[in-house]
């Protein structure tokens, strides 16, 4: 089954992004942050990513090129309440990140990404 | 002193000391449990939006399976701070989202505990409570208490009458504009900020025939506002407006006018009309700061600087000999100088 791996500190929209993917058949592993990730899920490689990257003791694009480096994974998307143009431009530079969403978010279109799949 | 009376004073320390004791201790398992409360609140909101975005045909959520849930977590009528939080976290989620789900948990809203506890807040005799029922009642965009608002927008209170205008806007957006030339009360500087931005995050594309329509308003404050919306949307083709006000006889609005044009660069007969305007402006600091933008905005016209260098504010004088001297007009800004001592003798060596 395909799988999704969901970080999000905050817990509702958490909720609702995990809702979003498992209606749409996909396996889904939410949690608020990197610290509940493990070995297993170090090891699976998942269909899609779906992470904030505003945590506490970590730069946003530090955040961004640790998930690069630790999960196998086939895309990437942020979700995120730091929508400046300024933060979007650098992630993007990071290169591997498929999709950039600033909060307030039309789910329908990571719904759409997710299905086009 | 003897030692009964040390004794006593010994236990009465002890007494204070195990009275902080145990206040602390009792805050402190209140503290824990009103947090897990709180989370608990939180958890079950958030199960409950996204069950309700995303139902599960097999498993679908209904309305008195909402309403128990969160009766079971404490969400009552006799526990307000539980309700105030959950509208809290009913704020921030209607925020957070856009499309097809915004209209969806607008629906919900309508419809589960604690909708009715923002309209009763509008009938209380506290302004605090008052304004803070009308902006909850406009964030989660529950417009069918719309003509509740819309007596409060001249209110008496600041605050009020600032949370009553907002709801305007955000729920009728361009249109809210039509109510600007009947507004009795002064708008502050901030309560114009927080519309323009209102306007722009709800309604992005503009509706040019209520900005028109607006313009007739005589009230100082709505053509200040009316110039910061044609600055925010960047609406080049309405600059006249902002062009017509810089020389306004009152000072703030004259003030607005200057900040606002600063965002546009204008066509060459444009800028000569402003050239005109300027020497209309009665105060030398605003004309300073028109100066400055005329002189970004342009080529050097050497008939208009040298009218204001032989002018008679010193200020703008030296400020204009400044811009003449850095852009190649040094035997102008010489001869001005030495026309001012004809008399004087060089002593050289």
């Amino acid at each position: 089954m395909r799988k999704v791996l969901v970080i999000q500190e905050d817990i509702i929209i958490l909720k609702i992004l995990e809702r979003l993917v498992e209606l749409n058949d996909y396996e889904c592993k939410a949690i608020r942050s990197l610290d509940a990730l493990n070995i297993e899920d170090q090891q699976t490689n998942f269909d899609f990513i779906i992470t904030d990257i505003l945590f506490e003791g970590i730069a946003p694009l530090q955040f961004v090129a640790q998930v690069q480096e630790v999960l196998l994974h086939k895309n990437l998307l942020i979700v995120t309440n730091m929508g400046q143009d300024k933060i979007k431009k650098e992630i993007f530079a990071l290169r591997g990140v498929t999709g950039f969403y600033a909060v307030p978010i039309d789910l329908d279109e990571i719904e759409a990404i997710i299905q086009a799949y | 002193m003897n030692e009964a009376t040390v004794l006593f004073f010994i236990i009465i320390i002890f007494s204070i000391l195990v009275i902080y004791w145990v206040s602390i201790t009792v805050s402190i398992i209140y503290r824990r449990r009103r947090t897990a409360s709180l989370t608990q609140i939180e958890l079950t909101f958030a199960d409950i939006v996204s069950r309700y975005l995303y139902n599960d045909p097999k498993n679908p959520l209904t309305l008195p399976e909402i309403t128990q849930t969160l009766r079971d977590v404490g969400i009552k009528e006799q526990n307000k701070n539980n309700i105030q939080y959950l509208i809290r976290l009913m704020i921030r989620t209607q925020r957070t989202i856009l499309g097809s789900n915004f209209y969806k948990l607008q629906k919900l809203y309508a419809q589960i505990p604690p909708h009715g506890v923002s309209i009763k807040k509008i009938s209380s005799w506290s302004w605090y409570r008052k304004a803070r029922g009308i902006r909850e009642i406009y964030e989660m965009n529950q417009s069918q208490y719309f003509d509740e608002i819309f007596k409060y927008r001249n209110d008496k209170n600041i605050y009020v009458r600032r949370e009553a205008q907002i709801a305007l806007v955000v729920f009728l957006g361009w249109e809210s504009l039509r109510f600007l030339p009947y507004l009795k009360r002064n708008m502050t500087l901030w309560q114009q900020i927080k519309i323009v931005e209102k306007l722009y995050d709800h309604y992005p594309k503009p509706e040019l025939k209520w900005l028109h329509r607006a313009y007739k308003t005589e009230k100082l404050f709505g053509k200040k506002l009316l110039m910061r919306i044609i600055r925010k949307y960047e609406l080049h083709a309405e600059t006249d407006f902002i062009i017509n006000n810089l020389n306004h006889p009152d000072y703030e609005v004259r003030e607005t006018a200057i900040y606002c044009i600063q965002t546009f660069a204008v066509s060459t007969p444009t800028m000569d009309y402003i050239k005109r305007l300027y020497d209309e402006i009665p105060n030398a600091t605003q004309q300073g700061q028109l100066l400055n933008y005329i002189y970004e905005n342009s080529d050097i016209d050497l008939d208009f600087y040298l009218k204001q260098l032989y002018g008679t504010n010193d200020d703008l004088k030296l400020s204009v000999a400044e811009i003449l001297w850095n852009n190649g007009y040094k035997e102008k800004v010489q001869e001005f100088y030495y026309q001012q001592y004809p008399n004087a003798v060089l002593n050289v060596g």
